[in-house]
């Protein structure tokens, strides 16, 4: 009995004729917020769909909660929850429909499964909304109903493929809110996504880059491998570099980030008056690297030319 | 300075719900706008209110110098829209959906030739040309999307969430083109859940439940509500006039 | 209950529930059964019924004016015009809305008096065959049978020739649509809804879902199929109750053996259904290839239309394997000869077999991932 939740070993996957997995070994720890983040199309959905029973790897293993995805998927898909990127519950029947219709595929007496719906109505804060139909809820409302419906059978452990994409973010905050408690409670969750003020939420992340591990660690061990010493060039209007223009000499990456400059240059460069060699620019300082920053410096190299070898 | 967005108590009811609630609003020629609001907040009637695809239930506004109400057809040809939702033929390449949408606001010949060339370029569209259009990656897309909304030279962008689900990379580089797009004098009104590109824009308008709630540069809308994020402003501005709103 | 049936009931209610709240789509599921068969009854009728007949006279004579208004005066006809002689029947058809023009000869009441020396000739617009056909044996019968009468003469007996038409003895066809729309709306309601409705699930994603509940693929299939069982069933019911109301036909047999047939004959029409919907990705393709392969070859080759002995040898070999072709038979032997088990089990066997080896195919090829 292994104590992680999940082990995946060399997982590859071919689709559509192009390697959406080139080979991904990671490890999950029980009751760990797991975060998968990458650039669209580096296979994180693939991934989530794979483990989450529901699509066959090519090759390589993973026990998932110390089963073998292969040949345990049957008993492993009821202590396992997926919600899918797409919103994929009945928009024609209400709040309250969906969550009977899913409750009532588990064997609950009608009390216990009474009682699971009010508590999921009521941590999800949808008591108002049960009659109303799924597809008339907002973005945000929806993935909570689609997380409610998740959490029917209590499950150990619940693949999140993007699941607030398109949510604002009053309601974002709200979803990780509810995550955050489920957390607490002992389920492991593996999330994917696209927002990077997320993946600071998560105690691991996984890096993914057109299938293969970029990099993988909590947010801190990430961030130790940051390539460059981070500056920010500052102005008293908001400063504009093209990704056209040149970096100046000793600058690796210049990129805008909310009306300043962010430049990389080699760790050993002191700051130096760098803001000198930016028009408009006043001042300059270091910075500690976000994950975005790390994110950009990892995936700049590749993706610039990616619209000429995509 | 040239306006080019001017509303006035723009208001649209559906029935007893108010979607958006007195709007009086000013955008400069060459301004990027940020149009904010958590989901149901009014942003997408208010766009369709200025695109002229709907008719405001009170108030009035000027869209490139027409009015919103009796000059629709005029507004059309002077304003680019790219929606929330892909709108080209995924089937067609690169290339055929830029003349087709070039056909459709009329350019031809030489005219709509020099036009792809440049927004290609601008772009840097150029070697996907004849790709299909669903086999480029999703950030290339959008690009795509964003060249067929500019290809006739509007004097406005309206752009719904642009960059949803478009890694940070890409985002980056989108927002290159935006700055200059704008440096070129079009004026950009975008609406995003990314607080950290809104920084990007000049201004920035949160609208909650309908109606303007904040209105200010990011760095102003920063030192008024006393943080360092955007995010945090927007998470702030919200709750302010939620809590207002049931106290009332 | 058994936990399976249970999900199994979980899992119909929910068909259910999308069923009624898309109150647009049943109700073209009601009303077409109804108004298919009105347009079958009335519209598309090829009974000959007042058709247009325009009368060649270049003589007014008493024969010809006894012809005239016994003809006009027939339910088959309506004799819209006398024309002068020696006109070009050509123009006659391209001008007139008329199906058939009778040219009497100039002599006809001299003629008669001889026998074999009148002459007559028919002229039938042959542009759709079947009423062509049948125009010129009715006419060729009424003109027959008037002059006869106006002579006082009975026609000449070499034997006695007698023609019993049995089951159907008024020739209506109505007792001939019935059992044909049956086999349609059938196979429409089974076939086409239950794909649609299962690929509607691929595509948005609630499959997904489904598959990593405790559903088990047979009973996401089950709890699928019950819902049309029950729509098809009452598209049945519908079409038997206005089939009797409107159309006066009567099931001749037993009632309760046409309603197990049919529910054979629903259970194949939901299992090709199926089989699509493991096929199609995406609900316009389940649409298109419902329609290629069951409604095509149901009304064009299952011997609703065209008689199956009539077909080349390929089209019969498809026939044969086209379920609605033993159901028609046995819904046509039911409802109008009245007969039963004796004298059906073989297209019902095959219908059942049919049945069983698509639903098993299907249930086979159901996968449990995506």
């Amino acid at each position: 009995m292994t104590t992680s939740a999940l082990n995946v070993r060399n997982l590859a996957k071919d689709y559509a004729g192009e390697k959406a997995l080139k080979g991904v070994s990671f490890e999950v720890p029980r009751g760990a917020l797991f975060g998968v983040i990458g650039a669209d199309g580096a296979g994180k959905s693939s991934l989530l769909t794979i483990l989450a029973t529901l699509l066959d790897a090519d090759s390589g293993e993973a026990d998932v909660l110390g089963l073998n995805l292969k040949n345990d998927f049957k008993t492993l898909r009821q202590r396992i929850a997926f919600m899918p990127q797409r919103f994929s519950l009945y928009p024609d029947l209400s709040v309250a429909e969906n969550l009977h219709f899913f409750a009532d595929l588990y064997d609950f007496e009608t009390a216990e499964k009474e009682k699971r719906m009010a508590d999921l109505l009521r941590f999800s804060a949808l008591e108002p909304f049960q009659k109303r139909r799924a597809g008339l809820l907002s973005g945000g409302m929806k993935q909570k109903l689609a997380l409610c419906c998740c959490l029917l059978h209590s499950p150990s452990l619940i693949f999140l493929d993007e699941p607030t994409v398109g949510v604002d973010p009053v309601a974002r905050r709200d979803f990780w809110k509810l995550l955050k408690s489920l957390k607490s409670q002992g389920i492991t969750l593996v999330v994917s996504t696209p927002y990077m003020d997320e993946a600071k939420l998560c105690d691991t992340l996984l890096l993914l880059h057109q299938g293969y591990v970029l990099s993988q660690g909590s947010p801190e061990e990430m961030l130790a491998q940051y390539p460059y010493a981070l500056h920010r060039i500052h102005g008293s209007k908001p400063l504009h570099f093209s990704a056209r223009q040149t970096p100046p000499q000793g600058v690796a990456l210049v990129y805008p980030a909310g009306g300043e400059l962010r430049a990389a240059t080699a760790k050993d460069v002191p700051d130096n008056d760098l803001w000198k060699q930016f028009p408009g620019a006043e001042s300059s300082g270091h910075v500690p690297p976000d994950i975005e920053d790390l994110l950009f410096a990892l995936l700049s190299r590749e993706s610039t030319n990616a619209g000429q070898t995509a | 300075m040239e306006t080019s967005i001017e509303t006035r108590d723009l208001t649209r009811r559906f029935g007893d719900f108010v979607a958006v609630d007195r709007l009086t609003l000013r955008v400069e020629r060459g301004e990027v706008f940020g149009f904010l609001g958590a989901n149901g907040a009014g942003k997408t009637t208010a766009i369709r209110m200025l695109c002229g695809l709907l008719q405001p239930s009170s108030g009035s506004g000027k869209v490139a110098g027409c009015d919103i109400q009796t000059e629709t057809d005029r507004i059309r040809s002077r304003i680019g829209y790219m929606p929330q939702k892909f709108a080209l033929y995924p089937d067609f390449s690169v290339e055929m959906n830029l003349q087709l949408y070039g056909g459709l606001y009329g350019l031809q010949g030489d005219v709509l030739r020099t036009r792809m060339e440049t927004v290609g370029k601008l772009l840097s569209l150029e070697p996907l040309l004849s790709r299909r259009t669903d086999s480029i990656p999703w950030g290339w897309q959008q690009r795509l999307n964003l060249a067929c909304a500019i290809l006739h030279q509007p004097e406005i962008v309206f752009l719904d969430e642009p960059t949803a689900s478009v890694d940070p990379v890409s985002r980056r580089q989108f927002w290159d083109i935006i700055a200059e797009l704008a440096a070129s004098g079009t004026t950009i009104f975008v609406t995003s859940h990314y607080m950290d590109e809104v920084e990007y824009c000049g201004r920035v308008a949160i609208l909650v439940q309908g109606g303007l709630a904040a209105l200010d540069s990011p760095a102003g809308l920063k030192k008024t509500y006393g943080h360092t994020s955007l995010g945090d402003v927007f998470l702030d501005v919200v709750e302010r006039a939620q809590t207002r709103g049931t106290a009332a | 209950m058994n936990a399976s049936l249970r999900r199994i009931a979980v899992a119909a209610r929910k068909e259910f529930l999308h069923i009624i709240r898309d109150p647009q789509s049943l109700f073209i599921v009601i009303m077409l059964p109804v108004v298919m068969m009105f347009l079958y009854g009335y519209a598309l009728n090829a009974d000959i019924h007042n058709a247009e007949l325009v009368i060649e006279q270049p003589v007014p004579s008493p024969a010809a004016r006894v012809l005239e208004s016994r003809l006009d005066g027939s339910p088959f006809f309506a004799v819209t015009q006398i024309l002068p002689p020696s006109s070009d029947p050509t123009q006659v058809f391209r001008a007139r809305h008329t199906r058939a023009l009778l040219r009497l000869p100039p002599d006809l009441d001299a003629g008669l008096r001889r026998p074999g020396a009148a002459s007559m000739q028919v002229v039938v617009d042959g542009s759709d065959p079947n009423v062509g056909a049948q125009m010129r044996a009715a006419v060729e019968g009424a003109t027959q049978k008037i002059l006869l009468d106006h002579l006082n003469m009975k026609p000449p007996k070499i034997l006695d020739q007698r023609t019993v038409v049995l089951y159907n003895p008024q020739q209506r066809s109505a007792l001939f649509f019935v059992p044909g729309l049956m086999a349609i709306i059938l196979l429409m309601i089974s076939a086409l809804l239950t794909s649609i409705a299962i690929t509607k699930e691929k595509e948005t994603g609630t499959l997904s879902q489904l598959l990593i509940t405790p559903l088990r693929p047979r009973e996401i299939i089950a709890g699928k199929l019950l819902p049309y069982v029950a729509l098809a069933s009452l598209d049945g019911i519908l079409i038997l109750t206005v089939g009797y109301l409107v159309f006066g036909v009567r099931v001749a047999g037993s009632v309760t053996f046409l309603a197990l047939c049919s529910l054979a004959y629903i259970f194949t029409a939901l299992s090709i259904g199926l089989l699509i919907s493991t096929l199609a990705k995406r609900q316009l393709h389940a649409m298109m290839m419902t329609q290629l392969a069951t409604m095509l070859p149901t009304v064009m080759l299952s011997g609703f239309i065209f008689p199956v002995s009539s077909m080349p040898m390929v089209l019969r070999g498809i026939s044969h394997i086209v379920p609605a072709t033993y159901y028609l038979q046995i819904v046509r032997g039911i409802i109008l000869k009245g007969v039963g088990l004796h004298e059906l089990w073989i297209p019902l066997l095959v219908l059942c077999a049919q049945g069983i080896l698509l639903f098993m195919i299907s249930v086979f090829k159901f996968r449990v991932k995506l």
